[in-house]
């Protein structure tokens, strides 16, 4: 264990990591502060697991470098960089019983059982698992096993935690529950926790960092109500859910607002910050769900002439409690979303195949780099869409 | 056709439990009736009618009237079976790592014990003995059979290991890396205790693959047999129930084996797989 | 760096390796080249003939032997192939709970751990003129004279294999059947699959790996056998392996060696046949 330094901060500088041909993260650089709550998410193959092991220790940096604390620690083993893993599959010893699965490190050490004991009690004191302690792992639910690992993994005093997927394997209300537990304990402890997820709601929930990867790179890396109001990109909009996107080329710049119109038929606009556009210049936009209003369209077919506005068809209507998710199919085939608090809508409730006209104000209107269509594939794969 | 996991049984089942029965009856009713008849009277004969109930025959075989060298060759068949059943369960689960990961020669080494598997221990045995010949070498049970039976347990050693690497989770490892562990302590304390019950039936099928082998055995013994051996020698020789008294003797042999193998095996999954927590 | 990386698997299999090769792989060589020898009054003389071979090509008895090998290993897997099919599929698909299972699968394997020869020779009271068999028919009128051919026949070899070998059927099988995903079943059902089209669409097809793997452990079982076919025949039938070890016996090292890669060479043609109707690699390692 390092000695002095608890400084969990990590630097991983312009790593890339290669599985024979298949590159699974490339010339990534983040830096996670000290004692702060990470949450690496993203889709299935985009990286983010292989971070995790490479700042574990279980897996080597092709090239580039991690630095935690200050110290690089390529090379070192996990209990050298003062780390410590909780498995998706908590990898609980099935032959040992609760107490010695959490007093193994220390076992390991060399440490007497008398003592090794004492502080395993401990630590399954402060994780409430202690009644348990004589069990054996086959005997506890996922949660419990889930408590007892994070157990485990904390007796070693590690600054840095690593969580790989550590909620997926609970039910859904086990889940809301054990996300509070593990924000708690990390505030308790004061240490860095990276807890890698598919999930955006639990991401955001939790993190004061989040990390958007796709492919083996970084999309945007910022606090949860950055990422969530202001996404950097299409593909972070879309896999975030929340957003509809649109795309289109500059008509022109009318005081201080940029006119944008898509080949069929809606345009949006946006204030300008810095310089104009040029015209003809494609730009790709996106409305927060929640920032539209819908109403029943009477007898126009376009939307033409006016701005920041779309006609469709209702495509689906989704209850979602507080407000209702509606789904308007534009001419084009593609999909554009509202989510109508829900008084607004029971005033005057839309059915399927209802023509309307959506609408939102331009200051809602929020421009995104890169490619129009970046996300759209993944939408599918995203799983547990957002709102 | 519905596999329900509760209800009435098909009429299928029935026939099917009615064919199971007979089978089992077809395993196990001629050694039951060697088992019986190993009882016979002293004045009795190879079959039925019993004349009566002794252990004569039984006695027969420690006195080794006109039975040949049993008590020798039953000490050297245990030492023998303990011996290949310690190097098939070290040498197998060593095996079984090493193919954990693709090396050259991978390939090879598999074909090798298949094929070692599926060669006619005739041919294998005769291999050994004609070339401990051309070598100068005497042929004995504690060289060159030993060698011969490791060709016939190791294949089945060794798949044996792959079927339960196969389900082991390297997880395990991954956390004992992480926690602290040498490979050392990896394998002692995590990687060993969890493939236990695995490596009891390997060594279970060390000792009994070992005890009864024949085939390969025949030839490369040497002149001191082993108990299958004098056994063959028996069927020949002797006409009387000591045979079946033999046979009684060496299937209780390999039944304590088999049972101390399956009880220690069930003990082990029992503790490890018992009951369900209390929900939180 | 990389052969660094195999080092440590290298290290932990050279010992098997080392012993399949010593035992196995080099002894196979001596009998490829004792093939070739001459011999003479008990001794051997290593050179390179033709002669063996040629004279097993030349002789009536081989195909008589190989015929008659033959013939043994074909009924033999019929039967095993249906007895223990349905042994399997009983205990995959009948038996309900996993104890069970386990416990009459124990039930079936447990034989197999005893001595080969104690199980054959229990037969010899079973069948013979004043055996059990015979003594029941003739006490229920069933016939009037001993059955004859139940002993020392064709028909006792054969009881004798199906009794020995069954068990070699009924693994491989079972581990086939039990990971059949029961979900593709009651796929079927719901498809509207009666149970004859389950187990021709889908059980049987799943199985294949398991019956091909089990019918190349019994028939080099069979085709390499040379004491069952003795003793249960009494000497009447033969069979290559068992001519076999009568050359051995006589110290005909060369005519035996020769015989034997013949056969190897038969058997081996008989298996890659299989194999190509089977793919068993994946089955076996797990």
């Amino acid at each position: 264990m390092p000695s002095g330094t608890r400084n969990g901060e990590i630097r991983i500088v312009d790593v890339t990591k290669r599985f024979g041909d298949l590159t699974a993260v490339r010339d990534l650089s983040l830096t996670i502060p000290d004692r702060s709550y990470c949450c690496l998410l993203g889709p299935s193959g985009c990286g983010k697991t292989t971070i995790l092991r490479m700042i574990a220790g279980h897996e080597t940096p092709t090239t580039g470098e991690i630095r935690i604390g200050g110290e690089a620690v390529v090379g070192l083993t996990p209990v050298q960089r003062g780390t410590a893993m909780m498995f998706q599959s908590y990898a609980l010893f099935p032959h040992r019983s609760v107490l010695d699965n959490v007093a193994f490190s220390l076992k390991l050490r060399g440490a007497s059982k008398a003592e090794r004991h004492r502080q395993a009690r401990e630590l399954l004191a402060k994780v409430r698992m202690e009644r348990f302690a004589d069990r054996l792992p086959a005997q506890l639910s996922g949660g419990q096993q889930q408590r007892v690992a994070l157990a485990r993994a904390l007796i070693t005093n590690p600054r840095v935690l690593l969580l790989d997927e550590p909620l997926s394997a609970l039910d859904e209300y086990l889940r809301l529950r054990m996300r509070g537990e593990l924000r708690r304990v990390q505030k308790d402890l004061g240490i860095t926790f990276i807890h890698v997820t598919h999930t955006q709601l639990e991401a955001i929930a939790v993190a004061d960092l989040v990390v958007v990867m796709a492919q083996g790179r970084i999309e945007q890396a910022a606090s949860a109500r950055e990422i969530f109001t202001t996404p950097r990109s299409a593909y972070v909009a879309r896999f975030m859910g929340g957003q509809n996107v649109l795309s289109g080329t500059v008509e022109s710049v009318i005081d201080g607002h940029a006119i944008v119109a898509d080949e069929h038929g809606a345009s949006f606009s946006t204030v300008v910050d810095g310089p104009n556009p040029l015209k003809g210049s494609r730009l790709v936009g996106s409305i927060r769900r929640d920032r539209v209003s819908v109403s029943k369209a009477q007898g126009c077919a376009t939307a033409s002439g006016k701005v920041n506005a779309l006609v469709g068809e209702v495509h689906a209507i989704e209850y979602q409690g507080s407000y209702v998710k509606v789904t308007i199919q534009r001419p084009t085939g593609e999909e554009f979303v509202a989510n109508v608090i829900d008084d607004d809508f029971f005033r005057d409730p839309l059915d399927i195949g209802d023509s309307v006209l959506a609408r939102w104000s331009a200051r809602d209107v929020l421009i995104l780099e890169g490619a129009p269509d970046a996300g759209a594939a993944s939408m599918d794969e995203a799983g547990g869409m957002l709102v | 056709m519905k596999h329900a996991t509760a209800g009435p049984r098909p009429w299928t089942f029935y026939v099917f439990a009615s064919f199971f029965a007979l089978f089992v009856l077809f395993l196990y009713g001629p050694m039951t009736v060697i088992y019986i008849l190993s009882f016979q009277g002293p004045t009795g004969g190879l079959t039925f009618p019993m004349t009566g109930f002794s252990l004569r025959w039984f006695h027969a075989l420690v006195t080794a009237e006109r039975v040949g060298d049993i008590g020798g060759a039953f000490n050297r068949s245990i030492v023998l079976a303990v011996i290949v059943a310690l190097l098939t369960v070290v040498l197998s689960v060593a095996a079984g790592l090493g193919f954990r990961r693709r090396f050259p020669g991978s390939g090879v080494v598999f074909y090798l014990a298949i094929a070692s598997l599926i060669m006619p221990g005739l041919f294998v045995g005769l291999g050994i003995a004609v070339g401990f010949q051309l070598l100068g070498l005497d042929i004995d049970w504690y060289t060159s059979a030993l060698g011969a039976q490791l060709t016939w347990t190791l294949p089945y050693g060794l798949l044996i290991m792959f079927a339960v690497l196969g389900r082991f989770n390297r997880a395990y490892e991954e956390a004992a890396t992480d926690l602290g562990a040498t490979s050392w302590q990896r394998l002692r304390e995590v990687v060993l205790p969890i493939l236990l019950p695995g490596i009891i039936g390997v060594a279970l099928f060390g000792f009994t693959l070992s005890y009864d082998e024949f085939p390969r055995t025949v030839l490369t013994a040497g002149t001191r047999n082993t108990l299958p051996l004098e056994i063959w020698a028996m069927t020949t020789n002797v006409t009387s129930p000591a045979l079946f008294a033999v046979g009684t003797v060496t299937t209780i042999v390999s039944f304590i084996a088999i049972g101390i193998a399956l009880i220690s095996i069930a003990v082990i999954q029992r503790r490890r797989t018992r009951g369900s927590g209390e929900p939180i | 760096m990389k052969a660094i990386a195999w080092l440590p698997s290298w290290l932990q299999v050279a010992p098997v390796a080392l012993i399949l090769v010593l035992f196995f792989g080099l002894p196979m060589l001596v009998v490829v080249a004792v093939s070739f020898f001459d011999y003479g009054q008990g001794r051997l003389y290593p050179t390179f003939i033709f002669d063996n071979y040629l004279e097993i090509f030349s002789s009536s008895v081989t195909v008589r032997l190989y015929l008659s090998s033959l013939k043994f290993a074909l009924i033999v897997w019929a039967v095993t192939l249906l007895i223990g099919f349905n042994i399997a599929y009983f205990l995959v698909f009948h038996v309900r709970t996993l104890l069970w299972q386990i416990g009459l699968f124990l039930l079936c394997t447990v034989p197999f751990w005893t001595s080969n020869i104690i199980r054959m020779i229990s037969w010899i009271p079973f069948l013979g003129r004043n055996g059990i068999f015979n003594q029941t028919f003739m006490g229920l009128g069933v016939v009037s004279q001993p059955m004859e051919f139940l002993l020392f026949s064709d028909f006792a070899v054969i009881v004798a294999y199906v009794h020995l070998f069954t068990l070699f059927m009924v693994v491989p099988i079972f581990n086939s059947m039990a990971r059949i995903d029961r979900s593709l079943i009651e796929a079927a059902y719901d498809a509207g699959a009666g149970s004859w089209g389950i187990l021709t669409e889908i059980i049987l097809p799943l199985s294949k790996t398991g019956i091909a793997l089990g019918s190349i452990f019994v028939i080099t079982l069979v085709m390499g056998d040379f004491f069952v076919v003795k003793v249960m025949s009494g000497g009447q039938s033969a069979s290559v392996a068992s001519a076999l070890s009568n050359e051995i016996s006589a110290i005909q090292y060369p005519p035996a060696a020769a015989n034997a890669m013949i056969l190897v060479a038969i058997v081996t043609l008989m298996v890659s046949g299989i194999l190509r109707l089977v793919d068993v690699r994946k089955e076996l390692t797990g």
